[in-house]
Formats: structure tokens, C-alpha cells, sequence
């Protein structure tokens, strides 16, 4: 692939700048946009390969641009939102975007987004079986409905093993309280957001031999859960 | 029957028991022989009385009206009839009517008055609150203003010198105008949570979302907050037995321990090292932040909660207060329903120990 594009959408031109700042020192290439309007057409017409969206924007709600994009394209969108405004940010992760970053954020913490969301968009053209996933240590066969960890066998209860599924198969997005109660109980009542956060406690810690090993399972207080696609050591 | 109404029923049936016992009590004098102003006085007494115990005006004038027909009627010859032989009675049956509604008059007003020196003192007790909670606020405006401006002083101030003589400071000076710039950004970034965090709390308790919430997911939140913020010293979250679940706002326990974990960064060595702890006790789980600095002197352990609380030693950088982050600590330890102390550790340092409701979770299996 060619060096990758980020399409930029951002109206306040110093936090912009700054990003593509960055975009540039790390030799990606970049969009800018200023409104809701304008992000829609450029991403329509540029086709960029990451879309770095700020959530206040002047003309449109964020969740709409990201309704609008989702409707022809899944190109991962990382949503970027002040701290007062969580419940946009769930409402985002909820109509489709893929992660997000919190302002003020860290200039690290941008490019490591970014590289989270480009391993994924490699690793999933490399899927060559479908019906089987590996992920560091991590192994699921989706047909035998068997999950092993560095060769051995792990033991799930039939609601671990859907949780796993889920983020298996969404590796590296974000999935929110809501997202994942309505695929396994088919509601996202109270009880079944404090049972899920037993059920992800007690799977991490399936998942985790050691407390010393990085969890594969990121939690996200207060929005939900991620798998982390574990970086391929070289051979 | 509208309420007005029945109120002027009750006086109306207050008055006539009232007359009537006066009443009876007049022919109980009249029968052992004792005079007739005695009689006319236990009259006068029962019309007090009715002006004390109604609500409406009237019924004590029309019970002085009343009491005097009655006296007349059953106690002044000729016996029950309204007529009179002697002619001195009239001016009698007058000066008995004036007194007894002047009295009821002045107990009328005496009641007046009493009823206003009570909704004055309300009011005064009520202003003393507003004052005294505007005199918070304004001391809240103004130590926040001061904790804004002092970094924001430092941040124009260091970038306006490296845009106008930036060429002309060597790299090293450079460079530590540039951290300050960033120290003081990260340092107006936690201000702003915090202010964030007491401004949900004032709205009231119906804006906290509490949920059942896992207490590791919490801590480890916090600690990852505070590395990415440049935390030097050494968090150690120690796991737990079991999995410890809370019945807690994630955000604002996080942030909780967010500013614990910044107290200690401010106020250990470099090389520190902070451990969280957290066990169920009972009803109860409590977390610790335990640190192996310098501790805190006993005279400052009762106050540091408090708002704009400093303690008694100067802080390193002199100008940093943070009296604002540990009493926020509190207000959101026990909108919780829990509490927080601080106490030594050992050889040296400083633990502070807070609990939160306990938690179980019937699980959708």
C-alpha cells in the first residue's frame, strides 16, 4: 500500500494544526476539513484509508457525518471528543466509528490510535480463514468452538465464549456497553451491563496466565470493551 | 370544602365550646353564691381565650357579643330573658363588651407579633446560609481563578519568550521552557476534570451514575491516567482474591484515585514507589493509596480534606495548591455513602483509605 491517508476533521484550526503536524513528522499524508459537510464529500471523493473526526463540529452532529460515511464505506474512524461530552462519544462508537481519543490527548497517544487502527485494516485483508482467528497466544477455531491459549486448551462458559466471539471478530474497534449486551442478551437493561462487566472480569482473567502478561481485553470505564490486535513478532 | 371555609367552622365551634363552658362555670360561681363580676370574668377569660386559640378576627368580636348577651340572659335578673330592671346594667353590659374586646384585640396583635418575629428570624437564619454559601462560592471562584492563572501566567509568559528570543536560548533552556509549558498544561487539564467532577455534584446526586462497577477496572483506569501523565513514581496495583465489585460512579472514583495518585506525585521523591490496595470488609470495600514519602505531620491529618487546606509546610514548587483535589476526594467518597481517612505507613509515608458500598450481581446467564 501506498503511504497512508488520513483525512482530518477538526474546525478549531490550532488543535488541526497540530495533528497534521504530527501526520506530517510521521510521513502520513493528509486531509483537512473544517465542517460536517465538507468531511462527508471529501471522504466520498478522496477515499482516505483513516478519518480522524472531531465530534463538535459547526453544521453537522458527528454522529450524523459518521451515519452519512457508513452508509457507502467502513473506512475506521477515531472520533475525537472533549471529556464533557461522553454520552456523544458512546453515541459515535454506537452509529459505526471504531475508536476514539479524548482531548487533550497526547501526541503519542494520536499516533499509537493510529497504528492500532492500520494493523487492523492490514490484518483483516490477511484473514485468509474465516473460521479461524489468531491473535498473539490467542487462538479461537470458530467451528470447533474451541479457544486455546499458546496451545493449551482454555475452559469458557457458553457467555464467555460469545463475549470472545464478539470481540474477536470486531478485534481492535471499541465495542460499547450497549453494542455488546444487545448481541448477547438482547437487551442493555442495568443487570445485564453489570453482569457483562463480571463476565469480561472473570474472561480476562482466563485470558491472562500471568498478571504480568498484557491483558489481550482493554476495558474503557464507563464506555465498554476492546480486543487488542497483539503486535506479530517478527520471524 | 374549601379549607378556608372549614377554618371558619373550627373557630365557630371552638367559640361556642368555649362560651358554653364559660357558661357553665358561671352558674357553678352563681350557684355558691360568689358576685356577679366573677361570673362576668370567667366570660372575659373564655373570650382570651378565643381570640388565643382562632384564626379569624372575628369570632372574638362576635364572642364578646355573644358572652355579654349570654351573661345577661342567664345571670341578670330577670333570669333568662333579655331584659333588664336595674338601670345601671347597660353601662355594665357596655364596659364588660369593651373590655373584653380590647383584651382580645391586644392578644390578637401579641399573636401578630410573635407569628412575624418568627418568620424574621426564619429569614435572617435563611440569608445567614445564602450568605455564607455565596462567601464559599466567591472564596471557590477566587482559589480557582488564582490555580488558573498561576499556570496560565507561566504558560503565555514561556511561550511569548520562545516566540520573540527563542533563537537565542541555548538548546537546554529551550528545552526546559518547553517542559514547563507542558508540566502546566497537564497540571490546568487535572484542574478542569476537577472542576468538571464538583460542578456534576452540585446538581445533585440524581446526575451520579451509579452502576455495578468492577473496583480493578477502576484502579487500573486511574494508574494508566496517571502514568500517561507523567507520573514518575512507581504504582503497584496489588491483585485482588476475588473479583471486588462497587456500587459506583466509575468516572468520578476514578477520579478519586486519580488525585490521590497526584498528591503523591507531588508530594514524594521521584523514586517513590505507591501501592493500591483493596479488600472487601463486610458491606464495605476499602482502597488503599499508600506511598513511602515523607507522610503527612498529625497536626495536618484532621484538616487536609478541608477546602483550600494547604498544610502547614510549604510545597516544593511553592505555588501549587491542591486543597481543592482531597476535599473533592471526600465530597465524592460520601455522596457514595463511604468515607475517607488518611493515616502513617510504615517505616514512613502516607496511606489514605477510602470504602465504598459492596456489590452483587444476580448474573444473566
Amino acid at each position: 500500500m501506498d503511504k497512508t491517508l488520513i483525512l482530518v476533521v477538526e474546525d478549531d484550526i490550532p488543535v488541526q494544526k497540530l495533528i497534521t503536524v504530527t501526520l506530517k513528522a510521521e510521513g502520513y499524508r493528509y486531509l483537512t476539513a473544517e465542517t460536517g459537510q465538507s468531511a462527508v464529500i471529501s471522504a466520498a471523493s478522496h477515499n482516505p484509508d483513516i478519518i480522524l473526526l472531531d465530534l463538535g463540529l459547526p453544521d453537522l452532529d458527528g454522529v450524523e457525518v459518521i451515519r452519512r460515511i457508513r452508509s457507502w464505506s467502513n473506512v475506521p474512524i477515531i472520533v475525537i471528543s472533549a471529556r464533557s461530552e461522553d454520552p456523544d462519544k458512546i453515541d459515535a462508537l454506537d452509529a459505526g466509528a471504531d475508536d476514539y481519543l479524548t482531548k487533550p490527548f497526547s501526541v503519542a497517544e494520536l499516533l499509537a490510535r493510529l497504528r492500532v487502527t492500520l494493523r487492523r485494516i492490514n490484518s483483516a485483508g490477511a484473514e485468509s480463514a474465516p473460521s479461524f482467528f489468531q491473535n498473539g497466544a490467542l487462538t479461537i477455531d470458530y467451528a470447533a468452538g474451541c479457544v486455546s491459549l499458546a496451545g493449551e486448551e482454555i475452559r469458557l462458559t457458553p457467555i464467555e465464549y460469545k463475549l470472545l466471539c464478539l470481540l474477536s471478530r470486531n478485534v481492535g474497534k471499541v465495542l460499547t456497553h450497549k453494542y455488546i449486551t444487545q448481541s448477547i442478551w438482547g437487551n442493555s437493561l442495568e443487570s445485564s451491563t453489570a453482569s457483562l462487566r463480571v463476565f469480561m472480569a472473570t474472561l480476562r482473567k482466563k485470558l491472562t496466565p500471568s498478571p504480568e502478561s498484557p491483558s489481550l481485553i482493554q476495558t474503557h470505564v464507563g464506555v465498554g470493551y476492546r480486543m487488542i490486535r497483539v503486535e506479530e513478532k517478527t520471524e | 370544602m374549601p379549607s378556608h371555609d372549614r377554618s371558619i367552622l373550627i373557630d365557630l365551634l371552638l367559640s361556642l365550646l368555649i362560651l358554653a363552658v364559660a357558661t357553665v362555670l358561671g352558674a357553678l360561681f352563681d350557684h355558691l353564691r360568689f358576685s356577679e363580676s366573677t361570673i362576668m370574668m370567667s366570660y372575659l377569660l373564655g373570650v382570651l381565650l378565643i381570640s388565643i386559640g382562632t384564626s379569624h378576627r372575628g369570632s372574638s368580636t362576635l364572642s364578646a357579643v355573644v358572652s355579654v348577651l349570654l351573661f345577661n340572659y342567664f345571670f341578670v335578673d330577670p333570669r333568662f330573658s333579655l331584659q333588664v330592671l336595674e338601670p345601671g346594667y347597660p353601662v355594665t353590659f357596655a364596659v364588660m363588651f369593651l373590655t373584653s374586646f380590647i383584651t382580645a384585640t391586644l392578644a390578637i396583635r401579641l399573636k401578630s407579633a410573635a407569628r412575624e418575629a418568627e418568620q424574621n428570624a426564619r429569614e435572617k437564619e435563611e440569608a445567614a446560609v445564602q450568605i455564607e454559601n455565596e462567601r464559599l462560592r466567591s472564596t471557590l471562584l477566587r482559589s480557582i481563578s488564582h490555580d488558573l492563572r498561576t499556570p496560565l501566567t507561566s504558560i503565555t509568559g514561556n511561550a511569548s519568550n520562545l516566540l520573540s528570543h527563542g533563537e537565542d536560548f541555548d538548546e537546554g533552556t529551550r528545552r526546559s521552557l518547553y517542559r514547563s509549558i507542558y508540566e502546566d498544561a497537564v497540571w490546568l487539564n487535572q484542574m478542569v476534570e476537577n472542576l468538571l467532577v464538583s460542578t456534576r455534584l452540585e446538581n445533585g446526586e440524581t446526575k451520579l451514575n451509579f452502576s455495578a462497577e468492577v473496583l480493578e477496572d477502576i484502579i487500573e483506569e486511574a494508574a494508566s491516567h496517571a502514568r500517561a501523565a507523567g507520573m514518575t513514581q512507581q504504582i503497584v496495583v496489588e491483585p485482588t482474591e476475588d473479583l471486588l465489585l462497587v456500587r459506583a460512579d466509575a468516572r468520578l472514583i476514578a477520579q478519586v484515585l486519580i488525585n490521590l495518585l497526584n498528591n503523591a506525585q507531588k508530594y514524594t521523591p521521584d523514586n517513590s514507589t505507591v501501592r493500591i490496595r483493596a479488600q472487601k470488609l463486610g458491606e464495605f470495600v476499602s482502597v488503599s493509596v499508600a506511598d513511602d514519602g515523607p507522610g503527612i505531620p498529625d497536626e495536618d491529618k484532621d484538616r487536609i480534606f478541608d477546602m483550600f487546606y494547604t498544610g502547614t509546610r510549604n510545597i516544593s514548587d511553592g505555588r501549587r495548591s491542591l486543597g481543592f483535589g482531597l476535599a473533592l476526594c471526600r465530597t465524592v467518597v460520601r455522596a457514595h455513602g463511604g468515607e475517607i481517612t488518611v493515616s502513617d505507613n510504615t517505616p514512613h509515608g502516607a496511606v489514605f483509605t477510602f470504602t465504598l458500598p459492596s456489590e452483587e450481581v444476580p448474573l444473566n446467564g
